[in-house]
């Protein structure tokens, strides 16, 4: 019991720090904010600070991790989408994530462009990204395998997943772009793209 | 910036393939069936054109049935400037302005926030994800505001000004071989582009209902819905929402002749108030813009395509009533004016008057008094009707003389002609006309 309080003592000075953290960045952009100025904010020691994100990117791949559990969270709790058919289902995935991500625009374009850094952490091929990684691609791979089981789309097997996590990548990178008004043509970019996939799928396959 | 204009470039490249696909497609069949009637006897030309309207007409749905708004706005425009589509596929192309393709729940929602910068959640107090009927451009669905007000919220698909300006941009490459022989005039794409554009601005739709709704306050059976401005933008539109059926369905309830003759006025004495009085059209007048009711009352929808036009519509109904070309030249060059536009030489331009006869002659015969609608049934008569019509204006557009407005015009009057016989009414047009004329406000049955 006291240990389960002590981590939720701990998730709770996690959250503190990011919130003070991604305040920042938007005040500031990501480069400009230092440790100093988060754990002031966050009003803690720097020392403690690094206790729990050694450097602002493990913070950045924190805020990630939360927004990704959230985004599997909403999907998995949202009853009528349970109904809804596949292009639709994994377009509210990646269209949720972006509503999330609205606000932190800015530290998201900045962050985006570190993980173009192969040293980085951020990197979708480090070590420290793959766990969060590998829940996701699961998570996608539930539900190509829940269309798969109702006949909308043929067995597109582990390659599906793994397809998916690039075109959502593709998606972010259009949206962290799109200067139209309410980013509506991330909107149908996404909408066409999923429709002519899943067509694609249900009318041949790979065969196509 | 870059990565943005690659990725709507590739979306353009694919929309513009299809279109591209399709214009040259038809293009090439029309040059092909133009050459070969050079060739042919009239019964081979006969046979051939049956083929050729089989073959593009089953092109143009299929491709344009996957497409959005402007492609079937091009459909429509090329249908009506070549003159070469049978009446079913005038039909189809109405048909699919009504099933355009929709936008998924979750789409629609994120799309309300882009325009209106919250869910509709937020802002109503409920809001239907379904949407209950199709648009050129985008959908509707049904909600209830804060003060429990039944409302239409349509939304527009998003990014469809770009999408539809780049179709356009295709087209008339596509299209470049009959731009240059004038067969297509640019002046009529300029036209049609500049009604889509204006259709995806909500802000002039809510205009023209405004407008709309002053001009038939106090006609108490026609209704016009109400705007809420402050639940709209140029990409949502909030309506009042207006009950009734549509035509289909209000066909089903089986309406006496009595009723459907009572709609038929209606509808007829609408135009002829846009026509004669307004000068201004309600230019789609097809089925799905209207809604019916049981009391014969009719309620007015899609307000997105609407035209001011200075032709003077009464000139030209008396001129077909009295077949008023045959009193002079005067008369005669007065009425190929209105009809071919002032430059086209009359000598030339009176070569159409045998066809414009052969088609007032089974519409409506001279000296047979007035103008009625629907009172002669005979079977094929329709088709022989279309078949002298599309004569007609092939001549006009073979020649390249076309008054634009006239255009416009006669492709209202076509669509208003199809909801009357589509309602099986039976319409006094010319006893309509006078009481429009002489300011008298209502229409009660009118039967033959």
């Amino acid at each position: 019991m006291k240990q389960g309080r002590r981590v939720q003592k701990k998730e709770k000075t996690k959250q503190a720090i990011l919130k003070a953290a991604l305040g920042l960045f938007a005040a500031k952009g990501f480069y400009a904010t230092t440790t100093k100025a988060i754990s002031k904010k966050a009003r803690i020691a720097e020392g403690t600070l690094f206790n729990y994100f050694e450097t602002k990117e493990d913070l950045a791949l924190y805020f990630f991790e939360e927004e990704l559990s959230g985004v599997m969270e909403w999907h998995r709790a949202n009853r009528r989408l349970k109904n809804a058919d596949i292009a639709e289902k994994l377009f509210a995935i990646i269209q949720h994530l972006l509503e999330r991500l609205e606000p932190y625009e800015e530290f998201i374009g900045a962050v985006y462009m570190r993980a173009l850094t192969p040293t980085s952490k951020l990197s979708p091929f480090s070590f420290e990204s793959q766990d969060r990684h590998l829940r996701y691609l699961r998570f996608i791979r539930e539900i190509l395998l829940q269309a798969e089981a109702d006949g909308e789309i043929p067995p597109v097997g582990d390659f599906g997943a793994y397809a998916f996590g690039l075109f959502q990548l593709a998606i972010l990178t259009h949206w962290l772009r799109d200067q139209s008004r309410g980013k509506e043509q991330t909107l149908a970019l996404l909408d066409r793209c999923l429709k002519m996939a899943t067509h694609f799928l249900r009318n041949g396959g790979w065969n196509w | 910036m870059k990565t943005s204009k690659t990725s709507q470039k590739n979306g353009a490249l694919q929309r513009g393939f299809r279109i591209g696909k399709l214009g040259f497609g038809l293009v090439g069949s029309y040059l092909g069936y133009q050459a070969q009637n050079l060739l042919l006897s009239e019964s081979g030309k006969a046979q051939r054109r049956a083929r050729f309207q089989k073959k593009a007409s089953q092109r143009v749905s299929g491709e344009l049935g996957s497409l959005k708004g402007a492609a079937m706005k091009l459909g429509q425009l090329l249908s009506m400037q070549s003159g070469v589509f049978p009446q079913e596929t005038l039909r189809e192309f109405a048909a699919l302005q009504m099933h355009a393709p929709g936008m998924h729940a979750t789409l629609a929602r994120a799309q309300f926030k882009a325009s209106m910068g919250k869910f509709p959640e937020d802002v109503f107090r409920e809001f239907d994800p379904e949407p209950f009927a199709a648009a050129s451009l985008g959908q509707v669905h049904r909600a209830l505001t804060r003060k429990g007000e039944k409302v239409a919220v349509k939304i527009q698909y998003p990014a469809i000004r770009s999408a539809i300006e780049n179709d356009f941009k295709v087209f008339r490459s596509a299209t470049f071989a009959p731009q240059l022989t004038g067969h297509l005039p640019t002046a009529a794409i300029d036209e049609v582009q500049r009604g889509v554009m204006e259709e995806t601005d909500y802000v002039n739709e809510a205009k023209n209902l405004k407008y709309f709704r002053e001009q038939f306050e106090d006609i108490e059976w026609v209704t016009v819905p109400r705007v809420y401005e402050e639940l709209s933008s140029d990409r949502t539109l909030t309506m009042s929402f207006v009950e009734g059926r549509t035509l289909g369905s209000f066909l089903e309830t089986k309406p006496s002749q009595q009723m459907r003759d009572l709609v038929g006025a209606r509808l007829a004495e609408l135009f002829e108030i846009q026509t004669c009085r307004l000068k201004v059209l309600h230019a789609d007048q097809h089925p799905g813009n209207y809604l019916f009711r049981p009391d014969g009352s009719i309620g007015m929808i899609d307000f997105g395509c609407v035209k001011r036009f200075d032709v003077d519509w009464r000139e030209l109904r008396q001129f077909y009533e009295e077949w008023g070309w045959r009193k002079n030249e005067a008369a005669a060059r007065r009425f190929l004016k209105i009809i071919c536009g002032p430059k086209a030489p009359y000598e030339k331009a009176r070569k159409i008057l045998p066809d414009v006869e052969e088609w007032l002659e089974l519409f409506h015969p001279r000296g047979s008094g007035d103008l009625f609608f629907g009172r002669k049934r005979e079977p094929g008569l329709e088709r022989k009707m279309q078949a002298a019509w599309n004569r007609c204006l092939r001549r006009v557009f073979q020649n390249k003389w076309i008054n634009p407005e006239y255009t416009f015009l006669s492709r209202a009057d076509v669509g208003l002609r199809f909801l009357l016989e589509q309602l099986g009414a039976v319409v006094n047009l010319s006893e309509i006309a006078r009481r429009v004329e002489a300011g008298q406000k209502t229409s009660k049955a009118i039967t033959s």
